[in-house]
């Protein structure tokens, strides 16, 4: 028999063999590595911005808690020497003193420590409570006419005159801005939240699990939570800037904090009454304070995004 | 169509009232000094106080004073202003300033969507291209940073620039460019963003996608279907703002000592004015609940499906 | 017919996926003709849709053509670059119709405007004439009063209407080709036959030149003049519709076809292909489709095969065709002739009620406005048989299964479960032991899985709830015996369900119905989501474990031809109301009720002769009237039940005795 060719190759008759059927090999051929964290992750970490702003965050937040540490200045420490009051920027007042001969810089990372810690209350609080209302609000059809109503109430009342009242009402404190916030954000929080429970409700996984008798706890726990947690991240990193920018707007309007708890917002205040001779007063803690709420602002949307899986591509 | 538009009038008439209810028994915790001037306080003994209130019917059980508030409302009564302009009807105090409040609201909605409408198209399309990152740039400083720190330095440096004054004087028409401009800054961010998120949106959806296979041009498909659905929501959002230009805002007309609603409620909180901060939150209220409710009657006009579906039965 | 309209010539077409290049059309070259329809068929992620995407630039923007010429008129389309190229080709010689109608057009304009507008862009002719046109157009792909019709929304008209504005919007401009991606997948039978005759007469009328991408290998052979097979993106065989359904040569193709349900025979194993296709997102070497093809040469995993001729028309593109590869050649026969076909009335014998509903009534609250999605429904389920509940979208069929499942609350009427009342509020322990034994499986295998739960969890979900085994090791050991016995390796549990296919995934699905060993399973369209050659794959597994288990089944279709080979009896139901319920065989030959005739006339067959001749028959429910006279649900012949007045059921009686007296006679 002739020697047979194709595209220069000997075709020989052995390569005309059967081969047995390999069923492992035809079940794995079809196999996909799309995992819906690792792309998150990978499609956020894309960005350097992102990347930059995470460790910003982390910094920041790392100095502000340890900076009592490892620094005996008290922040509260007034002085009587005329002298030290309202100092410019130098070497051993960084941003120099408040009007009472405070040091700035001291008060600063204090500040930032307290406002950090009231917008991370918040946000626990806010998103936390509505995530888990929100989830057994779109699970439970019996809930929702009554929280409909109550939404409709809450979100039509604007949160800023519903903060103003809250806090006319209530002491100012650092617990009458956790409720005045919290008790508004809550509700808009559930709301999104219970949206997307409904989708997901729908969902043949989750009829499923009725068909097998799924107790509602497991069901939250195993089939609704994990789809939102991506969204609690995202909810939860915009709700910081949110809560320091209303921390400000309250100390404007004299509801915020008492004047002697040191934030980024009583700082801001203070500092801007004496804006047109001592800037600086206003603008180092406003620099610190808008570095927060922008880095939060910026890698919350950028997560948002990120975990979408329309953009997983 | 007709049914819609009864349905729902009868649910924003039952939630205005709800709201009305709600805030007016949260105002019952106000503290009680608010109701008197502060020299009247200061120089009655307790007894006197007492006496006093339990005149005025502020001792009464709630649910008759809400009858008596509701009473007097219906004669056009809201009560006297207290600390602020002592005794002095607090209708005809509101007379007076909203004009202040309207006219400045208008003039920044016409600027912000002036601007902020084709800034949205030109980031949606040319989405990822500079002008989308001014864009988000601009979006995402006056969304992240606290409304107040930006809306005071552009105060204070834009008027130094310009030479433009640093407050309002009534006959001094240069005077209403600043705080005009500074009212729109940040509804010009959400008017662009918002338009350019539901404009990508709709630009992914099939009938788009079949839009361009029917060989249209991606500018004509942007401005005959993208734009023209993408507006819809815009649109529903328009009769709220138009109604709480009203209302004015609260920091700006503070900021530049506008005579305007804003800024009385902020005077009338630091001066614990209880009659007023009652009136100004519940016109507040009703305001927004009323701009929601146009909103509703909007989209039948702008949404065929909502028109059409209704009708049907 | 011998003119080449267009030519496609090694196409290789990549998209930029999660940082991975995947190349979706590898090495592609197809001639169309003028005047032809050309049918080419592909399961999903075949490329066959990216592939003629590519042929009026609409690619998404991650994709791209990478090698290849397309020529028409003249122009190499795939050096096209610029938007003002594409748009004098785009919608105004090439037109394109889209598979979903639904989403297919503007929600917020006329669909007159919506047609109008093309006219007048392609040709620039004024408004009122072009809407003049459009009106015309309208009542060509037969929408009565168009000019009414003209000025109304997409949302006023149905699935099977917007499907035909979709048509007349991609025909406006006479284009000389007109491609249709899968137009008539997301339809219901009836409608989707009364679509493909429009496109038909159309191409007549208008002279066109038609593409069809579709999976189905019905509307091929109704539509067809010749056919191309892709797999893997690439075409592997083409040839003229009756070459390629009468002898095909290519093992895809083979496999194909025989493992379509309307050829099985029942009581035998349908015909499958093995695995899954291949991952696009690695080179492929040699032959794509050799390792799922059971007569695979030692070459197929080596190099490429060129095509090889078969005839003028057809040539095929695997080794199996080169003259060495003779002796090897294995043929399968298309029909399985002198097969005795295996007597299976075992449920005849027993006759032991299972499940039993009564003048089961579900209402259901829309907007505040209450309709009913299942009527005065009764019928029973005997052990061990497969019953079969057919019926279009919307017909009330999953609400059935979903009321027996205590899912949507029953309304009126009483469901019984081995002759014990479920569709009140069970007792705890009554509650465990329905949840056990009977059991579900799901339409969407993308949907019907917990994406974040790994399959471990998955298939233990139910053993978790009811704690049904004793320690650890039972579940485990349960959980494996399972997946074994759907055919997946234990290897598998650790894994997520996003790393599964869909033929997979639904074997998953499968799994966690079994290891709670049920006697009831309800299988609401198991296999409509699936690709043809895996739905073989589970109908076997679903028959297997049926004899294997001593189960019964409620099998849910919106398809007669699958039910056919696999039930005992069928119930057609029309609107929430069941109209007629028969063994199948009674059903099949002695159809009475109106719409299960033109149920069956719908049904797509794979044969081209018989397919292109068929009469369709269109159901129209206002024939029956039913004011005066009440309907009710009357056995007419043993078994054999209809939803009639007594007028009709004398009809159907005279039309019972003319058939057995044809039979007799013939």
């Amino acid at each position: 028999m002739d020697k047979m060719y194709y595209n220069g190759i000997e075709l020989t008759d052995d390569l005309f063999d059967k081969i047995p059927l390999d069923e492992h090999l035809s079940e794995e051929s079809g196999y996909s590595n799309y995992s819906y964290w690792r792309s998150t992750f990978r499609t956020f970490f894309k960005s350097k911005l992102s990347i930059f702003l995470v460790v910003v965050i982390l910094a920041l937040s790392l100095f502000s808690f340890l900076y009592p540490v490892f620094s005996s200045t008290d922040p509260q420490q007034i002085t009587l020497d005329v002298d030290k009051w309202n100092m410019g920027p130098n070497s051993e007042n960084w941003f120099g003193t408040d009007g009472l001969g405070r040091d700035i810089w001291a008060r600063t990372w204090y500040g930032t420590r307290n406002s950090l810690l009231l917008a991370l209350v918040i946000a626990v609080i806010e998103v936390g409570v509505g995530s888990i209302i929100g989830a057994i609000w779109g699970y439970v059809r019996k809930m929702d006419r009554f929280m409909i109503e109550l939404y409709n109430i809450i979100t039509n009342i604007p949160s800023t005159v519903y903060l103003i009242l809250l806090s006319y009402i209530l002491e100012p404190s650092f617990t009458t801005i956790v409720i005045a916030l919290a008790s508004s954000g809550w509700i808009v929080e559930a709301k999104f939240m219970r949206n997307k429970v409904l989708s997901l409700r729908e969902s043949e996984y989750n009829i499923a699990s009725q068909c097998l008798g799924t107790p509602l706890r497991r069901v939250v726990s195993k089939n609704i939570i994990p789809h939102l947690i991506s969204l609690i991240i995202m909810e939860a990193a915009l709700t910081v800037p949110y809560s320091i920018g209303s921390e400000v707007f309250l100390g404007f309007i004299g509801l915020g904090l008492p004047l002697d708890t040191v934030t980024l917002g009583n700082m801001v205040n203070q500092g801007r009454a004496n804006f047109m001779l001592y800037p600086y007063q206003m603008l180092y803690p406003t620099i610190v304070l808008c570095i927060i709420t922008i880095s939060f602002y910026i890698v919350g949307n950028k997560f948002a995004d990120a975990s979408d899986p329309k953009n997983h591509v | 169509m007709k049914k819609y538009i009864v349905k729902r009038s009868i649910q924003s008439l039952i939630t205005i009232w709800i709201v009305i209810f709600v805030v007016f028994m949260l105002l019952r915790l106000m503290p009680t000094s608010g109701y008197f001037t502060r020299d009247d306080y200061l120089t009655m003994t307790e007894e006197m106080r007492q006496a006093y209130l339990k005149s005025i019917g502020v001792l009464d059980p709630p649910l008759t004073q809400f009858k008596n508030f509701v009473i007097n409302l219906f004669r056009g009564d809201l009560g006297r202003s207290i600390t602020v302009y002592p005794k002095l009807s607090i209708t005809t105090i509101l007379k007076e300033k909203i004009g202040y409040s309207a006219a400045f609201g208008f003039a920044s909605i016409v600027i912000s969507m002036g601007i902020g409408i084709p800034m949205g198209i030109l980031m949606a399309r040319y989405k990822g291209k500079l002008i989308d990152d001014l864009g988000t740039f601009y979006s995402v400083i006056v969304r992240a940073v606290p409304s107040l720190i930006y809306l005071f330095l552009f105060q204070v440096w834009v008027s130094k620039i310009f030479g433009l004054p640093m407050l309002f004087y009534k006959n001094r028409p240069e005077s209403w460019i600043l705080p005009a401009i500074s009212m729109s800054l940040s509804s010009i961010a959400w008017y662009a963003i918002w338009l350019r998120r539901f404009m990508v949106d709709e630009a992914n959806r099939d009938y788009i996608k079949f839009a361009q296979a029917k060989g249209l041009s991606e500018s004509y498909v942007m401005k005959n279907h993208v734009l023209r659905n993408a507006f819809v929501p815009i649109a529903i959002g328009i009769p709220s703002d138009l109604l709480l230009i009203i209302s004015g805002s609260l920091i700006i007309e503070n900021l530049y000592s506008i005579p305007g609603m804003g800024g009385l409620l902020i005077d009338s909180i630091k001066q614990m004015d209880n009659n007023l901060v009652q009136a100004l939150v519940l016109i507040y209220s009703v305001l927004s609940v009323l701009g929601v409710f146009l909103g509703d009657l909007l989209i039948v006009l702008v949404d065929p499906r909502i028109r059409l579906t209704e009708s049907e039965d | 017919m011998d003119t080449k309209i267009l030519e496609a010539k090694n196409i290789v077409i990549k998209f930029n996926l999660r940082g991975k290049i995947l190349t979706a059309v590898r090495n592609s070259s197809l001639d169309l003709y003028k005047g032809e329809t050309l049918a080419i068929v592909g399961e999903s992620g075949s490329g066959k849709s990216v592939f003629t995407k590519s042929f009026v630039g609409m690619l998404d923007k991650n994709g791209w053509i990478d090698e290849g010429e397309l020529l028409y008129d003249g122009k190499d389309l795939a050096k096209f670059k610029t938007e003002k190229e594409w748009l004098s080709i785009r919608g105004k010689r090439i037109a394109m119709v889209f598979q979903d109608p639904m989403t297919s057009l503007n929600p917020l304009k006329t669909i007159g405007e919506q047609i109008r507008e093309v006219i007048t862009w392609h040709r620039n002719t004024p408004k009122d004439e072009a809407k003049k046109e459009a009106i015309e157009i309208l009542k060509m792909v037969g929408i009565d009063d168009a000019e009414k019709r003209f000025k109304q929304y997409p949302h006023e008209f149905s699935g099977g209407m917007r499907q035909r504005v979709v048509i007349a919007t991609a025909i406006a401009c006479r284009p000389d080709i007109l491609i249709c991606d899968e137009p008539t997948t997301a339809l219901d039978v009836t409608i989707q036959a009364q679509i493909l005759k429009l496109i038909k007469d159309l191409q007549k009328e208008l002279n066109m030149t038609v593409i069809y991408i579709t999976h189905d290998l019905g509307v091929v052979a109704n539509v067809a003049d010749r056919v191309a097979v892709m797999y893997a993106g690439q075409i592997v065989e083409y040839g003229l519709s009756n070459e390629i359904f009468k002898d095909p040569k290519h093992p895809y193709t083979k496999a194909l076809l025989l493992s379509l349900p309307q050829l099985g025979l029942k009581g035998e194993d349908l015909f499958y292909i093995k695995g899954t296709p291949p991952n696009l997102y690695r080179e492929i070497k040699g032959d794509a489709f050799a390792l799922r093809n059971p007569h695979a040469l030692k070459i197929d995993t080596m190099y490429e095969p060129p095509f090889f001729k078969v005839s003028e028309t057809h040539y095929a593109k695997t080794w199996l065709l080169h003259e060495k590869a003779n002796d090897n050649l294995v043929v399968e026969k298309l029909e399985h002739n002198g097969k005795q076909k295996k007597e299976l009335n075992k449920y005849n014998e027993k006759k032991e009620v299972l499940v039993s509903l009564r003048n089961v009534t579900v209402k259901f609250k829309l907007d505040g406005k209450q309709f009913k999605a299942v009527e005065d429904v009764s019928f029973d389920i005997y052990k061990g048989e497969t019953f079969s509940l057919v019926g279009e979208s919307g017909s009330g069929k999953t609400t059935i299964g979903r009321a027996i499942m205590k899912i949507h609350p029953v309304s009126e009427g009483e469901i019984y479960f081995k002759d014990k009342l479920i569709s009140k509020k069970l007792k705890k322990d009554d509650m465990k032991a329905f949840r056990q034994s009977v059991q579900m499986i799901f339409q969407d295998p993308m949907a019907s899985l917990n994406e974040r739960a790994k399959v471990d969890y998955i298939v233990s979900e139910g053993l978790y709830n009811f704690k049904l085994y004793n320690d650890e090791e039972d579940r485990k050991r349960k959980v494996e015996k399972a997946m074994e016995e759907v055919g997946l390796l234990k290897d598998f549990l650790t894994r997520f369900p996003h790393e599964f296919s869909g033929g997979q995934r639904q074997r998953i699905g499968i799994a966690r119905a079994l290891v709670m060993e049920p006697e009831f399973i309800i299988a609401d369209e198991p296999i409509s989501a699936l690709d043809v050659s895996i739905r073989a794959q589970i109908i076997n597994l679903l028959n297997k474990l049926k004899d294997e288990k001593d189960l019964t089944y409620l099998f849910i279709a919106h398809d007669l031809s699958v039910v056919k080979f696999i039930s005992d009896r069928i119930a057609v139901i029309y609107k929430g109301h069941i109209v007629e319920l028969a063994d199948s065989d009674e059903l099949f030959e002695n159809p009475l009720h109106p719409y299960t005739k033109s149920l069956l006339s719908a049904v797509p067959i794979p044969d081209p002769d018989l397919e292109k001749n068929k009469k369709i028959l269109i159901y129209n429910p206002k024939i029956h009237d039913y004011s005066i006279n009440k309907p009710k649900w009357t056995e007419i012949k043993k078994g054999h039940f209809i939803w009639a007045n007594d007028k009709e059921i004398d009809q159907y009686k005279v039309e019972l005795d003319r058939n057995q007296y044809d039979k007799e006679k013939n």
